[in-house]
């Protein structure tokens, strides 16, 4: 809960209408990611970067995170605390400050991923409730931080989700029951069952929810991106053997009650070691990237065909982000490389290698 | 709380190399492909080789005696493996090899209901052009030869459906190891890297990472699903888990594996343990010291230290190797970091 003396420095903060000039000033028109990033085990940092891979903003994190969060009006970010996460730190950039913190309530932690709805009023987290381990999606006015609604995930681990409209919640439920105390143990692994949920914002009700088979039930559905048309792209981690020959990748619509696999080379598949990172469609939407740190590529596919692409080879690469042109990816990697991928042109090119830093899991697009 | 100016961001993110000249690592990859490898898969390849001629000898004329020599041949391959085994790139990469030489652990016994499916099925589909690149992995390598050999439902002294399946399975198994030997012969570890076009890339360096991402994951392996899982050091003793338990060779096995991590350290020159020494001779020599104890603690345990009816007392004796084996693991990830490499940031720990 605010004091009033944060709240009003917060309301404060508000009314100067941050913008992002402060670290733009050279060029007002720059195109800005958020990420975090790592120097070594001991140094991290949240960082804000231009288009030509110049780290323009940091501020020190006590701890690696996981994916930013980005203000659609404002010139705030945040960045989520790794899974079991216990805050959401939010800075403005403009004035350099960290503005606000937000914890979970009593029993919850995050996990990893945050979203502001399109005009800034409400923010939405997925939450572990981890004494009974029900997956919750809690919405939370912004900047008060106050909790106004808080529904059921309808699964367990919802991991990421985006919305399919202002009025729908696409959730990624991985499946997986952990608990703090355990760290990432998966409790349940011999009855995970994941899922994707269509959530209605306005009373929480189920709209749609799909599934694997049963056979593929310790196929854990971790990150989705969604398309203007409306198709939900699925990146899996499959928690079984890693010699099972099971699917990586799926597509989903509110309208449809299965997940429909996508094809994949079997030597490209192999290469994933059961696990993707991060799923991005490219700005026209017709274009599907998936990342896999552990393969050490982005493989890419067409949608509307369902045609396989082709790979870019990026060691340990999990950050993808669609740039303003279509069919170009931005690509950010453990190893610091920064690189821009255009599947279609068969193209890429090195924004930049920081020997020295290590990006992490996720980055973002910041529309200024 | 205030956050970093601009100017101090810009430090953060200059590039600062590290170590980079060219052609620094050349001394340890070429001297363990050379040392390790090469030599590693051409004595692999060549006691697969007797292991498929003893499989033919045994059903040319089943006895106790050829079944007792064609056990004798396993042993050496499944040993042999072991020389290589923490490797899980390039040739063996192709065609799921890696999984195929040895099909471990098998808590589902599917190599048993595959290889009974096959025995009794018709015989003529194994001599199908494709079938063994296509066949399950269950039944292409070692494990499966194992079970042939010592489990009990499977007598190829006995069933010439048995024994037939065998010598398909060890044919098979030698051109496996045959061509990821001579694919080795013939290529260098840096071409078998992928290409990350326009990023600075440096194969040979790449190579090494790679290289040394696997070694570190295989001490990891040995120490947990080799050793600690199935004598129930964490948890419930079930010493079927263990590795090759039917043939007895669990204990060898991890004894193999942790000589052939002195090899890899000591293997070019320079070695990867006279550059680490450069850097940091204390560190160098402690991992130095560390693999050697691990060697002389594995030696230390008993021959029959996993069978069932011995030893109340495993976990108490693994301890001292285990904790070995940690502070092993302990060295050679501060070692790596210290030589530049980066392993694994998101690729070892995401979510």
């Amino acid at each position: 809960m605010l004091s009033r003396r944060s709240f009003l420095a917060l309301s404060g903060a508000m009314m100067t209408a941050p913008s992002w000039a402060t670290i733009t000033q050279q060029d007002p028109n720059a195109t800005l990611y958020a990420s975090a990033y790592s120097l070594n085990k001991k140094e991290h940092f949240f960082g804000v970067f231009d288009s030509k891979g110049d780290i323009l903003w940091a501020a020190p994190l006590s701890d690696r995170a996981h994916a930013p969060v980005i203000h659609p009006n404002q010139s705030i970010i945040g960045i989520v605390a790794r899974r079991p996460g216990f805050y959401i730190d939010f800075f403005d950039v403009s004035s350099n400050q960290r503005i606000k913190r937000i914890t979970p309530n009593k029993d919850h932690h995050f996990y990893g991923h945050a979203l502001f709805t399109d005009d800034g009023v409400h923010l939405i987290t997925q939450e572990n409730h981890y004494t009974t381990g029900q997956g919750k999606i809690v919405v939370r006015n912004w900047p008060s931080g106050n909790i106004i609604q808080s529904y059921s995930s309808n699964g367990i681990g919802p991991h990421e989700s985006v919305f399919l409209d202002q009025h729908v919640l696409v959730i990624a439920n991985g499946g997986l029951m952990t608990h703090p105390d355990e760290d990432r143990k998966i409790l349940n692994l011999d009855t995970m069952k994941p899922n994707v949920t269509y959530l209605s914002l306005k009373d929480g009700s189920i709209i749609n929810q799909a599934s694997h088979e049963e056979e593929l039930h310790q196929l854990s559905i971790r990150h989705l991106d969604v398309n203007e048309q409306g198709t939900v792209a699925l990146g899996f981690q499959y928690q079984g053997d890693i010699r099972d020959q099971v699917p990586l990748l799926g597509l989903s619509r509110v309208n449809q009650s299965h997940i429909e696999y996508l094809p994949i080379p079997e030597d490209i598949r192999i290469r994933f070691k059961q696990y993707c990172g991060s799923v991005c469609f490219d700005k026209s939407g017709e274009v599907l990237a998936i990342s896999t740190p552990k393969g050490g590529l982005v493989a890419y596919w067409h949608i509307d065909s369902k045609t396989f692409l082709g790979i870019e080879n990026c060691r340990d690469v999990c950050g993808l982000v669609a740039t303003d042109n279509a069919h170009e990816f931005l690509l950010t990697s453990g190893t610091g490389v920064q690189l821009a991928s255009n599947p279609v042109q068969n193209s890429n090119k090195m924004i930049k290698k920081h020997t020295n830093i290590h990006w992490d899991n996720h980055f973002r697009h910041i529309k200024t | 709380m205030k956050c970093f100016p601009k100017l101090i961001a810009l430090a953060i993110g200059a590039t600062t190399p590290l170590l980079v000249s060219a052609g620094q690592w050349e001394g340890p990859l070429n001297g363990i492909v050379s040392t390790v490898i090469v030599k590693g898969y051409d004595t692999y390849s060549a006691s697969s080789k007797i292991l498929q001629q003893q499989s033919n000898a045994l059903c040319s004329s089943p006895s106790e005696q050829t079944l007792h020599a064609a056990q004798t041949a396993f042993q050496t391959n499944a040993l042999d493996w072991q020389q290589v085994q923490w490797l899980n790139f390039g040739p063996v990469t192709y065609f799921m090899r890696y999984y195929a030489f040895e099909y471990w652990p098998d808590k589902k016994g599917v190599t048993q209901r595959q290889l009974r499916a096959l025995s009794q099925g018709d015989p003529s589909v194994m001599d199908a052009p494709k079938f063994w690149t296509s066949a399950s992995i269950a039944v292409r390598g070692l494990t499966a030869v194992e079970s042939l050999l010592y489990h009990p439902d499977f007598a190829p002294t006995q069933s010439a459906n048995h024994c037939r399946l065998l010598e398909k399975v060890t044919s098979h198994h030698f051109e496996s190891a045959d061509a990821v030997a001579k694919q080795w012969q013939e290529a260098k570890a840096q071409d078998w890297v992928f290409d990350e076009e326009g990023t600075g890339f440096d194969p040979e360096e790449v190579a090494l990472e790679q290289f040394l991402q696997q070694w570190i994951e295989h001490m990891s392996a040995v120490k947990d699903a080799k050793l600690e899982t199935p004598i129930g050091y964490n948890g419930r003793e079930n010493l079927k888990l263990a590795e090759f338990y039917r043939s007895d060779l669990s204990l060898k096995a991890i004894q193999k594996n942790l000589q052939s991590y002195r090899e890899i350290y000591h293997a070019g020159s320079p070695s990867l343990y006279d550059l680490a020494k450069q850097i940091n001779p204390t560190l160098a020599e402690k991992l130095n010291q560390q693999l050697t104890q691990n060697v002389k603690l594995s030696l230390l345990l008993p021959s029959n230290y996993f069978h069932s009816d011995q030893h109340d007392d495993r976990v108490a004796l693994a301890k001292p190797l285990v904790k070995s084996i940690s502070s092993s693991q302990s060295y050679l990830a501060s070692m790596v970091t210290q030589l530049g490499f980066q392993i694994g940031f998101n690729s070892r720990d995401g979510d």
